[in-house]
């Protein structure tokens, strides 16, 4: 059970981000933005209850995800040392700094339940709960990357804290801002209150992301002290995953500003209520993916450590060369037969068919993709004859491909494993974390495609449906991001990476621009859905030439 | 859009993958410049980027044939060494595998090759 185990370990680093950025941003909008304590503002029983209850609940999810992670750590470490790890993990910093924290945060979250809630529109109350979630933020100086560093531990650790406070203070922020949205699309609030915390927050927003960015760059310098260790490691490669996810946020930020600008200029809500909602919701794509890989982030070695595993900018080019996609692969009798030799320690053995399998497995599904994206391209346009139309009409359904390449990845992914191999389904989908995501990637892709095709049935009266395909395209993103490739060399390991990063950028920018596409008018609608088709081109590319190193 | 972001961190939650490398990794080894002797018992050091705690980590000697056998740890005179105890060893390639629990958090597995010369 250690594969999923691992697994889990890892994706509660994720959640554990976005409860905090519930929890403190949601403490920060009420302190700098919402200020209830001006009542002249004319805040409703409703809106002051809703803003608590999202602080709160953050502070409670919080506190379970901690408990969690050190649960999990203790089954994880059972399952790896084979044995029970206490008495020996109750004196590790990882173990009382997380209890400590579960506490901090339970008792931050019954304060802000019990008595901010009773007080809600007291500027006392309000402090006194910041004062309260302050040990909170301090104590998660203990469970960052720089607790384990031997130079400048204390400062970075001090970066790491200001820096994960400036992001809750953004993200939390957005959160609250979907929650204003709600109330006043249902009618629960004054319909001038949502430009008002627009305008109110898009100069907070601005100072939170210059703080995140003041705090950062430091951090990174550290740990990054060259261009090759920017470019070439996986610590340095997901820094810039997480700058491109930043400016996407920023751009969306961006449009947002402009709309309350011009809504101050002209006093037309139009734009505010039927572009900017959207563009938030887009945003908090973005920014959920942002956390997850800032949690994945964190368990990669900073560059610094690793100067002799470092690849140079032209192996990093490489890895997007265009080359002829394989089309044969090789049996999987040859594949089964350099197994025992390509996992040996001693007297390891690369498997050539191994790679080539896998470059057959990649080139294919990017030549699904490729020729999706053409379709896709071509369902935008009006049949140009007569003869045409039923041919133009089938082709909206190219998401079909998506149901194809689910069932290619189902029986191509892990030859070593059932259907095709003499491992067990459940055993090595439970104890093996690679195996386990494919198993996730290919459920996931088959679905999308499903969904999708019903989606765009003319018998469909669920206006909703469409909305999944973004939704699960930016979670087959997020995984892309985040996908491990065990049992190579660092180095081959990171060039794998690099082409997976990028896929994953381009499914969020599909997932976002597919989003936007549903929900925008004209002109907006037309371009986010011609950057959506583009972005699935990008990857179908990216896979057509992928090339895996061989050892 | 409420129902929708409680979907979106369910999927999320699904979705997650874990990251192959973790925080610990070794910057340096004794091997590099104090190859093991053979056929008399040996210490390795083993210097890590981040500080390790030592009961909750493993080392293994790996001979030929991938047989494991689970050596003596000790704490190194500075901070993030490990001194490893190796037994008397014949001529032969063998590899130093270990399971480490860094400070921050992370269980990191690897594994170093060396070879005894005659």
């Amino acid at each position: 059970m250690a594969g999923i185990a691992d697994f889990l370990d890892s994706l509660i680093g994720g959640l554990d981000l976005i409860c905090f950025c519930l929890m403190v941003g949601s403490l920060f909008w009420g302190l700098f933005v919402l200020r209830p304590w001006e009542r002249q503002h004319g805040y409703n029983a409703v809106h002051l209850d809703t803003t608590i209850t999202l602080l709160y609940k953050g502070g409670f999810y919080l506190a379970g995800a901690q408990l969690f992670k050190i649960v999990l750590k203790v089954w994880l470490m059972t399952a790896v040392l084979e044995r029970w790890p206490f008495p020996e993990f109750a004196s590790t910093t990882q173990f009382i700094g997380g209890a400590i924290r579960t506490v901090l945060a339970l008792a931050a979250a019954f304060y802000c339940q019990h008595i901010l809630r009773a007080h809600a529109e007291s500027k006392a109350h309000w402090i006194a709960a910041s004062l309260v979630t302050l040990p909170v933020i301090i104590s998660g100086a203990w469970l960052v990357h720089a607790a384990g560093r031997f130079d400048n531990r204390v400062m970075l650790m001090s970066l790491t804290v200001a820096h994960q406070l400036a992001a809750a203070a953004w993200i939390g922020g957005v959160f609250q801002l979907v929650n204003v949205w709600l109330l006043r699309y249902r009618g629960q609030i004054q319909a001038d209150l949502w430009p008002f915390l627009l305008k109110r927050f898009s100069i907070f927003g601005m100072a939170s992301v210059s703080l995140l960015l003041i705090s950062g760059a430091p951090i990174a310098l550290q740990y990054i002290t060259t261009w090759n260790g920017l470019v070439g490691t996986g610590y340095g490669n997901l820094l810039m995953v997480k700058i491109a996810l930043l400016s996407l946020a920023l751009g969306l930020a961006w449009l947002n500003r402009n709309a309350v600008l011009a809504y101050g200029i002209s006093g037309d809500p139009s734009h505010l209520n039927r572009s900017v909602p959207y563009y938030i919701e887009a945003e908090t794509f973005i920014l959920i993916t942002l956390l997850f890989t800032a949690a994945s982030l964190a368990s990669q070695p900073p560059a610094i450590d690793i100067p002799s595993l470092t690849a140079n900018w032209q192996e990093v080019l490489g890895t997007f060369k265009p080359a002829i996609p394989r089309t044969t692969s090789p049996t999987h009798t040859a594949l089964i037969a350099g197994e025992a030799g390509r996992v040996a320690i001693i007297g390891q053995v690369p498997s050539i068919a191994a790679t080539e399998w896998s470059n057959y497995n990649h080139n294919i599904a990017g030549i699904f993709l490729t020729v999706m994206s053409f379709f896709a391209m071509l369902s935008y346009l009006k049949s140009p004859a007569p003869f045409l139309d039923r041919f133009f009409e089938s082709i909206k359904f190219w998401p079909f491909g998506f149901v194809l390449l689910g069932i290619f990845l189902f029986f191509r992914s892990d030859a070593e494993t059932w259907p095709l191999g003499p491992i067990g389904f459940w055993e090595s989908t439970f104890n093996n974390g690679e195996v386990l995501q494919h198993r996730i990637a290919t459920l996931l892709v088959f679905v999308l495609g499903v969904i999708e095709i019903r989606a765009r049935m003319q018998s469909n009266q669920n206006p909703r449906l469409p909305l999944v395909f973004p939704v699960l395209a930016a979670f087959g993103g997020l995984m892309l991001l985040t996908h491990s490739h065990v049992g190579f060399q660092a180095k081959s390991a990171f060039l794998i990476q690099v082409g997976h990063t990028a896929m994953g950028v381009f499914a969020l920018i599909l997932a976002t621009g597919r989003w936007l596409e549903l929900k925008l008018d004209k002109p907006g609608k037309d371009i986010a859905g011609f950057v959506s088709v583009a972005a699935l081109f990008q990857m179908g590319l990216i896979l057509m030439f992928y090339r895996e190193p061989l050892y | 859009m409420k129902a929708l972001l409680k979907l979106c961190l369910m999927v999320l939650a699904l979705c997650q993958a874990n990251p192959a490398a973790a925080h610990a990794v070794v910057t340096d080894y004794s091997l590099k410049m104090q190859p093991i002797r053979a056929n008399r018992p040996d210490k390795v050091v083993i210097t890590f980027n981040s500080r390790i705690e030592l009961g909750l980590s493993q080392v293994f000697l790996v001979r030929k044939g991938d047989t494991h056998e689970l050596l003596k740890i000790g704490n190194g005179e500075k901070q993030g060494q490990l001194i490893v105890e190796v037994p008397a060893l014949e001529p032969g390639d063998y590899a130093i595998k270990f399971k480490v629990f860094a400070a921050d958090g992370h269980l990191t597995e690897d594994v170093i090759h060396f070879s005894v010369a005659q």
